[in-house]
């Protein structure tokens, strides 16, 4: 039982970071990333290649957390300036190109059957790593919410006209978000690589993305608690699918599929209803009478 | 004093600005009418980097402004307002008088983590000069409400308020009137005087003749996009060509 909730909270944590990096593209500065697992696939397959390759683990990271915010660049290079509904194509693109790369290129990291990786032997440390991972970037993530940069991102959201004409320049502003957010999501593919031991493209599909975020959007985009308070409850009932499995009688594929399905149904009845998600972004207040 | 030289803009094969010239001098207010559809919206768009242009050039104290950059534009003083305002809805009112300081060393992630004391100081110094702003607008009271609440007019005195913050040399307004309610004309035409005194250079385009007539001290008229007249504004009322392109008949 101990076992579980360390691990639990270890995955915990990995989805966490991804969903702050999430948070600070999409919940402050509006960019619709819809290949949230790509910088995550990255980290993992830093760590992959090098495991394949005979290279040590550091290297594998390095490589990772170096490449993804690269790749980032490359991916939005193409949003010119000032059209944004292209980011989600352009991401969901960037993610499965990726992946099926992945597959179908076994040289890098073993195509179809993956690549074990080392795995951390002591759980405990696992878990306080993940932990450590995330405290690093919810504190980067508050210190830029909180900041004149978070002021100036949520411009962004808003209207990037507004933004230019008062003399920023909003592309400048969405690669410097997109290179700190994706290196934080491939720390998490590097982590989670190490945690399970083993790499495959399948666990770098679309519906990653779709998980994290039903996570965001259901939390709340725009605070970094609403996007903890979601990620907790969506890992939660996906780590107790296995359990529902079980207690239900059902075969498990098809309560997976349920799950996925009630995902699909929390994030229309959250667009609908309640569009800030469970924790709305709050009012910052200013005394504008003080002399 | 800024020149705009033989401004040209095209929307496909729609002409919508054929040959633009005008001068506006420091401690001035220049009105610029027409009716809907001349361009004035995209006369001010292009002086602002908004509009790509096919030709013309733009001059501020014979230095060249940079044409489809908007952010290079505002860095030469040169602040917009657009005929909709435009603000984050989702900050508040003192929220969106602060992003118009700039620049602000917040804004830079290195400066954010390295020299936080930096950082803390100017955005001190924003807040106070916000304020006082605020203070100037008779906003203070609806500082802490989401822009995005206020009225028509209020919100047209915020946009001006956010340019005012970049400490601009040329405000370039963009019907700074329309729906708006007498009261708060009033006091945006006392706030254009006293830019003017201040030595600024202002574009005004509106259609409200009374604060035309009030505050301008020349006034160029644009029909399809080339300018049919220009001078003080008694000459421009009783200009019978004007009249007539601009309420279809004779005043
Ligand atoms: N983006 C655009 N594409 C095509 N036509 C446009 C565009 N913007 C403005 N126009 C046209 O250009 C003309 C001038 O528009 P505008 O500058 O907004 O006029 P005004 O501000 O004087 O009412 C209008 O006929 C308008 O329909
Ligand atoms: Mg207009």
């Amino acid at each position: 039982m101990i076992d579980f909730a360390v691990f639990s909270i270890t995955i915990i944590a990995v989805w966490s970071v991804l969903a702050i990096s999430l948070h600070l593209q999409f919940g402050l500065t509006g960019l619709v990333n819809f290949g949230q697992v790509l910088p995550f696939a990255v980290g993992a397959y830093g760590t992959a290649f090098a495991a394949a390759h005979g290279l040590p683990a550091w290297a594998g990271a390095g490589i990772g957390v170096t490449l993804a915010p690269l790749l980032g660049l490359l991916v939005i290079l193409p949003a010119s300036r000032l059209a944004q509904d292209y980011w989600a194509l352009v991401t969901l693109g960037a993610g499965e190109i990726f992946r099926l790369t992945m597959l179908n290129v076994p040289v890098i990291a073993g195509g179809d059957e993956g690549t074990s990786v080392y795995r951390f032997q002591n759980a405990d440390l696992a878990m306080v790593l993940a932990l450590t991972l995330l405290l690093v970037t919810l504190l980067f993530a508050r210190r830029v919410g909180a900041s004149p940069l978070g002021r100036m991102l949520r411009v962004l959201r808003e209207d990037e006209v507004l933004a230019a004409t008062l003399g920023r320049n909003p592309f400048r502003l969405q690669r410097m978000v997109t290179a700190a957010s994706w290196v934080m999501a491939a720390a998490a593919g590097v982590l989670y690589a190490h945690v399970t031991g083993y790499i495959s493209p399948s666990s770098f599909t679309v519906l990653e993305t779709f998980v994290i975020w039903t996570a965001v959007v259901l939390g709340g985009p725009s605070t970094i608690t609403g996007v903890l308070l979601g990620t907790v409850i969506v890992q939660l009932t996906s780590v107790s699918t296995r359990f529902v499995a079980q207690w239900s009688g059902l075969p498990s594929d098809l309560v997976a599929n349920l799950r996925l399905g009630a995902y699909g149904l929390v994030l229309i009845l959250v667009f609908l209803y309640r569009p800030q998600g469970l924790i709305p972004e709050r009012k910052l207040r200013y005394d504008a009478d003080r002399l | 004093m800024l020149t705009v030289c033989d401004l040209s803009v095209s929307y496909g094969r729609f002409q919508a600005l054929r040959s633009v010239s005008l001068q506006a001098a420091p401690g001035s207010i220049l009105g610029l009418i027409g009716p809907n559809g001349s361009g004035k919206s995209t006369f001010l768009n292009v002086i602002a980097g908004v509009q790509a242009v096919a030709s013309g050039e733009v001059r501020l104290d014979g230095t060249l402004v940079p044409l489809g950059l908007p952010e290079r534009v505002a860095a030469h003083g040169i602040g917009r307002s657009f005929q909709t305002p435009r603000l984050a809805h989702r900050l508040t009112v003192f929220q969106n008088i602060m992003i118009g300081a700039r620049p602000q060393a917040g804004e830079r992630l290195r400066s954010l983590f390295l020299q936080p004391a930096t950082v803390r100081r100017r955005e001190a110094d924003i807040q106070d000069e916000a304020r006082s702003v605020l203070r100037r607008l008779d906003l203070s009271h609806k500082a802490n409400d989401y822009a995005g609440m206020l009225s028509g007019g209020q919100q047209k005195l915020l946009s001006l308020g956010m340019l005012l913050m970049g400490h601009p040399r040329v405000l370039l307004l963009d019907e700074p009137a329309a729906g708006v309610n007498p009261v708060l004309i009033e006091r945006q035409i006392n706030l254009l005087k006293e830019l003017r005194a201040e030595g600024r250079i202002i574009l005004l385009v509106e259609h409200n003749m009374e604060m035309v007539c009030g505050v301008c001290d020349r006034v160029v008229v644009l029909d399809s996009g080339a300018v049919i007249a220009e001078g003080d504004p008694d000459a421009i009322r009783r200009d019978e060509r004007v009249m007539r392109s601009y309420l279809g008949e004779p005043a």
